[in-house]
């Protein structure tokens, strides 16, 4: 099929135009604030945390999370609070992932939340862990504290899981979070015990009946895609091209592994 | 004026490097060599790197002291092997013996003297020299002293009771004699080198104004670090309970790449303290950690972020850990009772043994238990020892040419059990005594430990299809412990540590040994077997030859595995590790040496890219 008329005439345009930016000597700040292809923003964002957690402030930062202009800038700034946010008490995480700050400053709270989550003692009688997780995952404040406990949830159990147990965990849970963490893990079963080709990954990542299972194609794609000769033109070639198209995650694949290209 | 100033400049900067203790000023001649990339030696798949940097790992728990001499814990020992060296030392890639600080030695042709020549012109971290003093203040005045709580004594002592004699010849050379030819002693010669000049005011035998017994408790953790000495890669900087240990750079380590470039490469090395294996597996996800040690279930998990977080998740599905995992037959069971005969005659046929051998699904055990990270094991000796039989020589590749492979065969254990008689008698599909008693075996083993008890279901399950019945029950660990040393278990599925001296399993496989659970009788009266096994230990350490007492170890390897079968063996988990691709040389860990100071040997190589 044939893009016509003035559909084609806008693609060719975002092309040029975004050729123009990730053309030789263009740099990741460039690239994260143009929005013509969202991935491609946002994986310039992605590459450019680390560099933005050394040198802004945590309320600059937390400003740029949410006022950011594109995805990419927002995003940035949000993968960049997560690591000055490792540094938070317990206390401080939990406030941020149950309170009314914007979903990228909760999103940011979710990587140290899952260390802390995992760690949770009692000396109740009867406590286990995993159940008080699941808990969590099933009714904690907000989708972000849901996220974090289903994440730690996974990772306590991490010992006994096997990719067929996942696979339906990850189409049918208790919650959607729980889901979708059951599909990050099974991903790694993917690229390990239980591996898959590199089609039937797409094939995954596109057509997987549940968001876990896409978000399982997704991440597994994204690491062979990683370690394949390819190169960032590679990556933002193809993003260019099923812009809008495929499923989020098929493109959330490519716009990891073109971070990872942006940042070597 | 000028030139004046310049050289009181110079003049300042050598005195505060003196002062400082900044290092030799030249490699000494007998620094240790190591060959970083070079093809033909055990470092060919290694790079030469650069210094500088801070590495970080995790313990679970802190030390309890600095003192290696008295410590009877890895949490201290972790931390005392990076500060200290031995004559001897393990190659922390072929695992074979070779010289430390001591460069070389000599072997009279009697076997009884070992002449060791030390490393000349070295000294320890804080500038004082090192020679034969430290040497014999080490041994004779801590190891070999009674007033000293010391485990390594226990190692030091000879067949017939005595302990070696160690003596000074001049500043460089010591000699070691026996009383006996024993060769596990070159092994026992890499125990650490203490300052003499740090510590003898601690021992009473030369400081008659303290108390016997004060060394026991010097170098505690209210030392100030700056008073620890040693020769290894690593100093103690700081402790902070709880929280970390930082290490810092020796500057009088002898070791250096073949570049001049004088090792360790890192800085410093920081040990944070978490409170289980869970926060250092997460510490390390989010990059707070270099590296890290992992088990095979947890590959899944950090296979997901490997490529996007830029970290190795490092699976060597053929390499084992260290160790042994077997079932073991009471040879004993219901003696002292005067019960359970036919169980104890079945059980000392060494066809039963055998068959029960055929019946242990090995694939199986490593598909669905392991995810395919464990590897066969038919050894009582580690695989990474280098007098492992399934070698070619003493550190040679393993081929397994010579191993003895009882085969997963439903037909072979068939026949094995009708050739001894256990048929089915009743035609109830259950195989009976001659008697017409069913033949009916319990199998235990520690509840909670799912590998384990999957073992034992899978063993259970193909017993049944030839039809022996074996009856799984799990038991709580303590219990199980009890069952194994009062003879009253039948049938148990447990594991043993290892290393790679096979005498150090003597305890085990002797007639006499305190660990020989599955036939204690054996001490009153061995079988021949047991007599030829006596004799291949014995024979084992009688010669100083590597190479001789490999042929004497492979004999006795097949032996056990082949004839004896008190313990049948299953599988061994694969070595599994991580680390960030920034840290070089990683890629060389193993279960014998990791960047994380794994069995007190560090990869001093390492470095950051």
């Amino acid at each position: 099929m044939k893009l016509t008329g003035l559909r084609a005439l806008v693609v060719v345009m975002s092309v040029v135009a975004l050729l123009s930016v990730v053309g030789l000597g263009a740099n990741l700040e460039s690239i994260a604030s143009n929005e013509i292809v969202p991935e491609i923003s946002a994986a310039a964002g992605m590459a450019l945390a680390d560099s933005y957690a050394a040198t802004m402030t945590e309320a600059d930062l937390e400003a740029l999370a949410v006022n950011g202009r594109t995805i990419g800038l927002r995003t940035a700034a949000s993968e960049a609070l997560a690591i000055q946010y490792r540094d938070k008490t317990e206390d401080e995480i939990m406030a941020i992932l149950k309170g009314t700050a914007d979903p990228m400053i909760r999103a940011a709270a979710i990587g140290p939340a899952v260390v802390y989550l995992a760690s949770v003692t009692s000396d109740a009688e009867d406590f286990k862990l995993t159940d008080y997780l699941k808990d969590i995952a099933i009714n904690g404040e907000t989708h972000e504290m849901k996220l974090a406990a289903a994440k730690a949830y996974y990772f306590v159990s991490r010992r006994s899981l096997k990719a067929a147990d996942l696979e339906e965990q990850a189409v049918t849970n208790d919650s959607d979070e729980l889901a979708y963490a059951a599909g990050e893990v099974l991903a790694g079963f993917y690229l390990s015990f239980n591996p898959k080709t590199q089609a039937e990954l797409e094939d995954l990542a596109i057509n997987g009946s549940s968001e876990g299972l896409r978000v399982a194609g997704e991440i597994a794609l994204s690491s062979l895609l990683i370690k394949s000769d390819l190169t960032a033109l590679d990556f933002e070639t193809t993003l260019l091209s099923i812009a809008g198209t495929k499923s989020a995650e098929y493109r959330g694949a490519y716009k990891i592994a073109l971070a990872n290209r942006y940042e070597q | 004026m000028k030139k004046t100033v310049l050289v009181l400049l110079g003049l300042l900067l050598a005195f505060s490097a003196l002062a400082f203790g900044q290092g030799y000023a030249t490699m000494p001649a007998d620094a240790k060599i190591i060959p970083l990339g070079e093809a033909g030696t055990p470092y060919a798949d290694a790079q030469l790197g650069v210094r500088g940097g801070t590495f970080y790992c995790a313990t679970i728990s802190d030390p309890k002291k600095w003192n290696d001499v008295t410590a009877h814990e890895t949490s201290t020992t972790d931390y005392t092997g990076l500060m200290l060296r031995g004559l001897v030392t393990t190659n922390p890639v072929t695992v074979a013996l070779e010289p430390e600080l001591a460069k070389s030695w000599d072997v009279s042709e009697d076997g009884l003297t070992i002449t060791f020549h030390l490393r000349q012109g070295l000294k320890w971290s804080d500038g004082e020299p090192f020679t034969a003093d430290d040497v014999i203040f080490s041994y004779n005045d801590l190891y070999l002293n009674e007033d000293v709580e010391t485990d390594t004594r226990d190692v030091l002592q000879l067949p017939d009771g005595s302990f070696p004699v160690v003596t000074k010849v001049d500043d460089y050379t010591v000699q070691v004699t026996t009383s006996v030819v024993f060769r596990p002693i070159l092994n026992s010669m890499a125990a650490n080198i203490l300052p003499k000049h740090a510590l003898a005011k601690y021992v009473h035998k030369l400081n008659p104004d303290v108390p016997v017994g004060t060394f026991n408790s010097c170098w505690g953790l209210d030392t100030d670090p700056s008073e620890l000495v040693g020769m290894g890669p690593f100093i103690v900087e700081s402790y902070a309970p709880d929280q970390n240990v930082v290490m810092r750079r020796n500057p009088y380590y002898y070791h250096y790449d073949s570049n001049g470039v004088q090792l360790p490469y890192f800085d410093k090395r920081v040990v944070l303290t978490v409170p289980n294996q869970d926060v250092s597996l997460l510490k390390f996800r989010n990059g707070e950690l270099d590296a890290t040690g992992i088990r095979p279930t947890d590959v899944p998990i950090l296979k997901s972020e490997e490529a996007q977080k830029d970290f190795t998740v490092l699976v060597n599905p053929d390499l084992p850990n260290y160790g042994t995992s077997w079932i073991g037959i009471n040879e004993d069971i219901g003696l002292a009772e005067g019960t359970h005969d036919n169980e104890r005659a079945l059980f000392r046929t060494r066809d039963f043994r055998a068959a029960l051998a055929h019946l242990v699904d090995k694939q199986a055990i490593i598909d669905t238990l392991y995810n395919g990270l464990a590897v066969p094991q038919w050894s009582p000796v580690s695989y990474l020892s280098p007098f492992y039989a399934g070698r070619d020589y003493y550190g040679g590749p393993v081929t397994e040419k010579d191993a003895v492979i009882f085969d997963y065969s439903l037909d072979k254990a068939a026949a094995l059990l009708d050739g001894i008689g256990i048929v089915d008698r009743d035609g109830d599909g259950w195989r009976d005594y001659e008697d017409g008693t069913r033949v009916e075996i319990e199998i235990n083993t520690n509840a909670g430990n799912t590998l384990r008890e999957g073992v034992c279901l899978i063993v259970a399950d193909r017993a049944a299809k030839v039809g022996l019945k074996l009856n799984f029950v799990p038991v709580d660990f303590n219990t199980l412990v009890n069952k194994l040393f009062a003879s009253t278990g039948e049938l148990i599925v447990l594991g043993l540590t290892g290393g790679p001296e096979p005498n150090n399993g003597a305890n085990v496989y002797r007639s006499t040994g305190g660990l020989h659970f599955w036939h204690y009788s054996a001490a009153d009266n061995p079988t021949e077997l047991e007599k030829k096994i006596d004799a291949l230990l014995d024979a084992g350490v009688s010669t100083l030859d590597n190479d001789k007492a490999f042929e004497i170890y492979k004999e006795y390897q097949i032996t056990l595995a082949k004839d004896d079968l008190g313990l049948v063996y299953t599988v061994n988990p694969s070595f599994t590790y991580a680390y960030y691709n920034r840290v070089g040389n990683a890629n060389i860990a193993s279960p014998v040496a990791t960047p994380t100071g794994n069995n007190g040997l560090t990869m001093d190589i390492c470095y950051f890219k």
